[in-house]
């Protein structure tokens, strides 16, 4: 349990906080400290939370990864010469208690943004209060209502690619590798459902086929029945179980198939913090996961995902330093550091002050663009679309091999891309 | 479009639910793949052979477990715990003041962590198995000693016997189940404060000890299950098999013995409420909950339905046995008053059984989040006694071999606790009966509801939960 050195808690955030405010103050030396702000005060970020609820596995890492992001952000000099502090709230994982924490934040607190958000539901119940607010409302849902125009120019994300552009971009890399006959298995529920209709489209522009679609109701726990109903046609079966039985379902699909399987393909969102080397998941060795940045630390590495793992405290398989049984949210959890660093750089970009500049900085997050690999970026370059709100980046697929994920192919941030449904630019503010 | 739902998935540990229950078993996957349906045969077959068992019996052997022996009685504790009292009043105050002013995140400020991780969850299971705490910290012993003057102003009508306490305590269970955000710091500390000072005012108008044993229904609480431990050391010190003094405290009068049923309906009900079973009758889909703030009235509604469900159930078994003892047995008939009264003390160690394996794993991973805490109480960087570079780990639950543990575990609390309850409610049959055969007759309803409810605390462990 104990933290290594290299790994940044609440309270080193804090003192990177504190060393900040006396580098403001002149007590320190060095040019990385506040002492060109035309204010000394923080900038508050508000962080909206999921430290209970079904969230609560994520806004732990979600937590650790914001922590350590605004710890480098602060040893950097912090934002306009200004120190970060984040003002976490528990949203309850709960779209009702969310509008109510983005109103604790601007009212109470005094947030200059607010950031974080997972959950889909609390993303839709919280940002038509951020627009009343006129709160800039930074999530990191990966969900495609943003970019759907559903929400408000106040609401974007800059920081996680949506769950349209990812299923898109594997359709490619299945069609060509894997099979074009494709049976889809998948919770019977909008989640489901998005992957059943952005997954059948994509295919089909690659000249294959979705030849079953196989729904399984959510709170089923055992899935044998419903296996007699893949095709023997079937080239690759496409899963995107989740729920409390997907250890049982991937252990009844190995039973099913036994040694001679179709390809299989699968989103890792199933199997998220979860060992890949746990009892029951044998059958996935040579399977393939959509991963939106790999768990496991690959042979050419970059300089900035290894830095970005030491950062978080995370180890080369994606587990906590402090318990290798402890497995992270990898695949997501980047989408926290790297939107405190769209969020940096767009305030730096607006010159901005304070609450009054608000608008400013929602029209320099629109502006920007390409974003390269950094340590800004560590999970990969994005473009960012200033009219729908929303990031596209690079997807990875990997291979179980030998239990661990090796990445088998890039999908590039085009093969994401798609039309835009909406321009929030047109909103007044 | 719902993305969230995929996050409702196995990676979640669902950390999740009511106020103190913030650490569910996202292991659930894991348990689905354990032969939970053999363990729980196994445990309902051990409380079956349990209540045969003792049937077969001398019923003095049964007298000789229960009864105590007493030890040397060198402690003169009241004193002390009077004064402790005073600490508890200012711990409390002081954890107030950090709701108020501490962190924001529930899992950083002290408050929510002490009171529902340490009190809630821990010291109920202190006091029931260990030392009675409950009167060492209780944070109104102290201030209404001063207040109490020696004729209340005010007196309580002795016929509402504890009524209040449970009326009280089914509010409080309102409020860890329903309430939307019971553990967000500023709010638990107005209902914390609140409460408080509702109760000192009441006990300066009316006596603390009226009121403590009325109304504060903690107090009634902690005197409930305290008297499950093994070890009494006030009055006349003395040990035995737990339970002992729970036997040596009955009859209870009817607020009593409803109060022991509340206590183990909203622990049943607090698990209950997460199964995918309870989300798909309100049709809710349990891997895209959406929200306590969604099922505010359900749970309220739930909870005084599952309180009221456990009563009339209860009455109805020990009804049963009532009129099999009158009709078939040569034993004198026993009024139904009476055995209810008696019987529901056998209540009591399933209650504390279900609070145990219910909250385990909350408190496995809270009390870390409690240590780091303690690092640092106001959230200013403070690195005290070396807590601060404390890491939670839920690698516990990531794993097949721990997961089997915490889970027999539980199961382990949940069959034990329904043996004690078989033997306690066997000794209190004796007084009534004259022969083993009345003994059967007597508890033919009761043995029936043992089984069921531990077939039904297993199921509980065992199946999916999703909010």
């Amino acid at each position: 349990m104990s933290n290594g050195k290299t790994q940044i808690n609440r309270r080193t955030a804090l003192k990177g906080l504190g060393a900040g405010t006396l580098a403001a103050s002149g007590v320190l030396p060095g040019s990385l400290g506040f002492a060109q702000a035309q204010s000394s005060a923080p900038i508050k970020i508000g962080f909206q939370k999921h430290a209970t609820g079904i969230g609560a596995a994520y806004g732990r890492w979600y937590d650790a990864t914001t922590t350590a992001a605004v710890a480098r952000i602060n040893d950097m000099g912090g934002i306009n010469g200004r120190p970060v502090e984040i003002v976490t709230e528990d949203d309850g994982t709960d779209p009702k208690r969310g509008a109510e924490v983005l109103e604790k934040f601007a009212t109470q607190h005094n947030c200059d943004v607010a950031f974080g958000t997972l959950f889909s539901h609390v993303v839709i119940g919280s940002a038509p209060r951020a627009g009343e607010l006129k709160l800039p409302y930074f999530v990191v849902s990966e969900g495609h209502h943003v970019a759907s125009g559903m929400l408000n120019r106040y609401t974007l994300q800059p920081g996680i690619t949506d769950v349209k552009s990812q299923v898109k971009s594997m359709a490619p890399f299945v069609g060509d590798n894997l099979g074009k006959k494709v049976t889809m298995i998948y919770p019977d529920f909008a989640f489901g459902h998005d992957h059943r209709d952005f997954f059948s489209e994509a295919i089909e522009a690659q000249g294959g086929e979705v030849v079953a679609k196989i729904a399984i109701p959510p709170t089923e726990t055992s899935f044998t029945r419903y296996f007699p109903n893949i095709p023997r046609e079937t080239e690759v079966v496409y899963h995107v179980m989740v729920g409390p039985g997907v250890l049982t379902f991937v252990k009844e699909l190995g039973e099913f198939f036994g040694p001679s399987r179709p390809e299989i393909f699968g989103f890792i969102d199933s199997l998220e913090a979860v060992s890949i080397n746990s009892p029951g998941l044998e059958f996935l060795e040579g399977t393939y996961f959509w991963e939106g940045n790999p768990r496991h630390a690959q042979a050419n590495q970059t300089e900035f995902d290894k830095a970005y793992r030491e950062a978080v405290g995370v180890d080369e398989m994606g587990a906590s330093t402090a318990d290798a049984k402890d497995v992270s949210t990898y695949a997501h959890m980047f989408g926290c550091w790297e939107t405190l660093n769209i969020i940096k750089a767009g305030m730096e970009s607006a010159h901005y002050q304070g609450p009054g500049d608000r608008a400013k900085l929602i029209e320099a997050v629109e502006a920007m663009t390409d974003m390269p690999e950094s340590m800004d970026h560590p999970q990969g370059p994005k473009r960012f679309n200033g009219k729908t709100h929303q990031t596209f980046g690079v997807q990875y697929i990997s291979k179980v091999e030998n239990g661990k994920l090796v990445v088998q192919h890039t999908a590039s941030i085009e093969d994401g891309m798609y039309e835009d449904e909406v321009d929030y630019t047109t909103q007044s503010f | 479009m719902c993305r969230a739902s995929v996050l409702s998935g196995l990676s979640i540990l669902l950390m999740c639910s009511a106020g103190p229950a913030l650490a569910h078993a996202a292991e659930q996957g894991f348990v689905l793949l354990l032969p939970t349906q053999a363990y729980a045969i196994g445990g309902t077959m051990t409380v079956a052979a349990s209540i045969v068992l003792v049937t077969c019996l001398p019923i003095d052997i049964l007298e000789r477990f229960f009864r105590p022996v007493t030890l040397p009685n060198t402690l003169a504790l009241r004193g002390v715990a009077a004064g402790s009292s005073w600490i508890g009043t200012g711990v409390f105050l002081g954890l107030i003041w950090i709701g108020w002013a501490g962190p924001t995140d529930p899992q950083e400020n002290l408050l929510p962590l002490t009171l529902w991780t340490v009190w809630w969850i821990a010291l109920f299971v202190v006091q029931g198995l260990v030392m009675d705490i409950w009167r060492w910290v209780n944070p109104w012993t102290g201030p209404a000693s001063l207040l109490s003057r020696r004729t209340p102003p005010l007196r309580l009508p002795a016929h509402w016997h504890a009524w209040p306490a449970v009326l009280i305590f089914l509010l409080f269970q309102c409020f860890i189940l329903a309430d939307i955000a019971p553990s967000d710091p500023p709010r638990l500390a107005a209902f914390a404060i609140g409460y408080w000072v509702f109760t000192l005012v009441g006990m300066s108008l009316c006596g603390a000890d009226r009121w403590g044993r009325q109304v504060e229904c903690f107090t009634v609480l902690f005197q409930l299950i305290g008297t499950l431990r093994p070890v009494h050391l006030w009055h006349r010190a003395k040990a035995g098999a737990p339970g002992w003094f729970s036997l040596s405290s009955g009859p209870l009068d009817s607020s009593h013995a409803v109060f022991c049923l509340v206590i183990l309906a909203s622990g049943s009900f607090d698990g209950l409420h997460e199964t995918f079973w309870w989300l798909a009758k309100l049709g809710i889909n349990p891997l895209e909950f959406p929200g306590r703030s969604a099922v505010i009235w359900p749970s309220t509604i739930g909870l005084i339905g599952a309180n009221l469900a456990l009563v009339v159930v209860f009455a109805f078994s020990v009804w049963i046995g009532v009129r099999a003892l009158a009709v078939l047995g040569k034993s004198p008939p026993l009024p139904f008053g009476l055995a209810f009264n008696t019987f529901a003390i056998s209540i009591l160690p399933i209650a504390l059984g279900y609070h145990f394996s219910h909250y385990l794993v909350s408190f496995m991973v809270q009390i870390q989040y409690m240590l780091i805490a303690l690092g640092d109480p106001l959230g200013r960087g403070a690195t005290l006694f070396g807590l601060a570079d404390l890491r939670v780990t839920t690698g516990f639950l990531n794993t097949a071999d721990t997961v089997k543990v915490i889970w027999l575990t539980q199961a382990f609390a949940v069959v034990f606790s329904h043996v004690l309850s078989v033997l306690m409610a066997h000794h209190m049959a004796s007084k009534f009966c004259r022969s083993n055969k009345d003994m059967l007759l007597l508890q033919v309803g009761l043995s029936v509801l043992m089984i069921s409810y531990t077939i039904f605390g297993l199921w509980l462990l065992a199946v999916p939960r999703g909010a």
